[in-house]
């Protein structure tokens, strides 16, 4: 019965549970609608060179809709606990959620559309969102001068943040006003920023708390996480100034620099994980494992692509192996195993005992998550590469079908949770 | 590593000072290298309590227990608390607090995460104070998973460790007791709670 009882007391208090699982909830429904709205336009991806439409709306679904929505949540119930210092008040994360999701909504549906009026809502909603996450997440950092394995990649990911927001009122401004001279160098800029950026260095921040954590490990080396922090930060820096001067050896330099931040960033985890204690790794592990992989396949591509390779095929397919081959994959990886994590951790807030980890996990629909999300990289990379629009669709209804599969987790998960709470 | 490491065979010890905790944080001043050499420390170690304020700390690690030097402080007004961290280490905590608890010793098994263990009446101890995460969930779990003998452990620990209770759940231990300090939160663990 103490569990519950002296986290009630802690000094350094989680959340409540409801802030944290609000975001997951959210992340879960935007990553059908994400999958769904792709598999409708599924036919444009392949030759995609950017522009509005179903693809673009997709996009945006998952990469605000799921990886900034998981990002969000992961780091308001997280970071506070790993730097033991305060993130900021329970209202200003619960805003933050009350703007995402409606501006989530209304970007799609404004990018979809071309409704001009609804996408400067939905992007105005959304900017508020992420500079008001930014913001909480920036006043927890500045207070921790210890975890700079941590801190640095967090830092990047944060001054990242702030240039895609300004990149993106830019382009929504724009597309009223036309009010720029080269709009691809922009969005290029944009798209870089925020996967590589924001979200690349939230991954590399987050793998130094929940990696070690989960596997039971020693903790990531202060010295390599400055080192990979410093190397990303180059190589973000030079892509920048390649992507939007159209210089394009600055590009190949920063996609070559991108490789080494991830070499360095495979040798730190490869060394976590040979200390580790739990020796079989959880079947989580499987989509960390392919997202790394196929972070290094897009930053092959976008050398390629800086290289001059033919843009029709090759722009995609970055694109692809970005968003839903490494970030999306790395995502829904990491939500499978810290969901059932804070709801263990949180059970038993009355008193009673907490509920089993391995009793909120239906690994089955994990299993055919996995299944149908990894044919879904596979087809639709064929789909590109061959130029097969049914190919696409394919790939994108059986990325929905992973979805609905992840999606029948989380609500037995919450079910499960739930019923545990009632009984105790 | 705890699994060469015979903690049944542990004697046992009396408590720590509640002082303690906030000695963790303080550096140590080792003089194991001079001793080696011949020199004899005492000189700089009298200059470091001297510069010690009233209700402060310093730390000595040395390769004996220096009890001349315990008495001298003691003397001094200072208590002291040392551990024996293994073959030719120990280390000393002084407090200048009018010596009112002026000695205690304790053996301790250091663990490769740096988690100091030790028995007392209650059953084993693990101090995991100021490790970094997370040492202080891998020092707990690699001392329950090689014991299954073991049915209680109590912990030392300087915040609440909520993330702990998932994997006590799913090893079937549980907290029965929790009691807080400044930096010391002790929490009883057993297993089948």
């Amino acid at each position: 019965m103490f569990a519950g009882a002296f986290m009630m007391g802690a000094k350094d208090r989680l959340l409540p549970p409801v802030i944290p699982f609000r975001f997951f909830a959210s992340a879960v429904l935007f990553h059908v609608a994400g999958w769904a709205v792709l598999a409708w336009g599924a036919q444009d991806v392949p030759g995609f060179q950017g522009g509005g439409g179903a693809v673009v709306a997709a996009l945006h679904l998952v990469t605000l809709g799921v990886l900034a929505m998981t990002a969000m949540g992961a780091a308001y119930q997280m970071l506070p606990v790993a730097t033991r210092r305060q993130l900021g008040p329970a209202w200003a994360c619960s805003l933050s959620w009350w703007l995402f999701n409606p501006g989530i909504v209304a970007l799609g549906l404004g990018l979809g559309t071309g409704w001009s009026l609804v996408l400067e809502v939905g992007a105005g909603l959304c900017v508020a969102a992420l500079a008001l996450f930014g913001l909480l997440v920036a006043r927890n950092l500045a207070r921790v001068d210890d975890l700079p394995a941590v801190t640095w990649p967090a830092w990047v990911a944060m001054a990242s943040l702030a240039a895609v927001l300004v990149l993106a009122v830019v382009l929504v401004v724009d597309m009223d006003v036309g009010l720029l001279t080269d709009r691809p160098a922009l969005a290029a800029t944009h798209a870089l920023l925020a996967g590589y950026g924001f979200m690349g260095m939230l991954v590399v921040g987050f793998s130094a708390v929940l990696v070690p954590m989960f596997v039971l490990s020693k903790p990531v080396d202060d010295a390599q996480g400055k080192k990979v922090a410093a190397v990303a930060a180059l190589a973000l820096l030079v892509a920048v100034s390649g992507t939007l001067g159209r210089v394009f050896w600055l590009q190949a330099l920063g996609c070559v620099l991108g490789l080494g931040a991830v070499g360095l960033y495979v040798v730190m985890q490869r060394r976590v994980l040979a200390s580790r204690m739990r020796k079989k790794l959880e079947p989580f592990f499987r989509l960390l494992k392919a997202g790394w992989a196929l972070q290094v396949l897009s930053l092959a591509a976008a050398l390629a692509l800086a290289l001059g390779a033919p843009a029709d095929r090759l722009a995609p397919l970055w694109g692809w192996l970005l968003v839903f081959g490494w970030l999306l994959s790395f995502a829904t990886g990491i939500l499978q195993r810290i969901m059932p994590f804070l709801a263990s951790m949180h059970s038993g807030a009355k008193g009673g005992k907490p509920v089993l980890l391995s009793h909120l996990t239906h690994q089955r629909l994990l299993d055919l998550h996995a299944a149908a999300h990894g044919a879904a990289l596979a087809l639709m990379m064929a789909a590109i590469v061959l130029d097969q629009p049914l190919l696409a669709r394919l790939a994108a209804v059986s990325g929905l079908a992973g979805a609905l599969a992840f999606g029948g987790f989380a609500a037995v998960l919450m079910t499960r949770y739930r019923a545990h709470e009632r009984s105790s | 590593m705890v699994g060469v490491v015979d903690l049944s065979s542990r004697p046992v010890q009396d408590s720590p000072p509640a002082w303690l905790a906030s000695a963790l944080e303080v550096p140590s001043l080792d003089v194991r290298a001079a001793l080696a050499q011949g020199e004899d420390p005492l000189g700089l170690l009298m200059e470091a309590a001297d510069r010690v304020d009233f209700g402060g700390f310093f730390v000595v690690d040395a390769p004996f227990n220096p009890s001349p030097l315990r008495r001298i402080l003691a003397a001094r007004g200072f208590s002291s608390y040392g551990r024996c961290l293994g073959a030719g280490h120990w280390r000393v905590y002084f407090h200048l607090n009018g010596a009112a608890d002026w000695e205690h010793d304790s053996e301790v098994e250091l663990l490769e995460e740096g988690a100091m263990v030790w028995r007392e009446e209650d059953g084993l101890h693990v101090d995991v104070r100021k490790l970094r995460p997370p040492y202080p969930m891998v020092a707990i779990l690699r001392l329950i998973d090689s014991s299954p003998e073991m049915a209680r452990l109590v912990v030392h620990h300087e915040r609440m460790p909520q993330y702990l209770l998932p994997e006590l759940a799913e090893r079937g231990w549980g907290v029965v007791r929790v009691t807080e300090e400044f930096q010391d939160v002790r929490l009883w663990l057993e297993r089948g709670a």
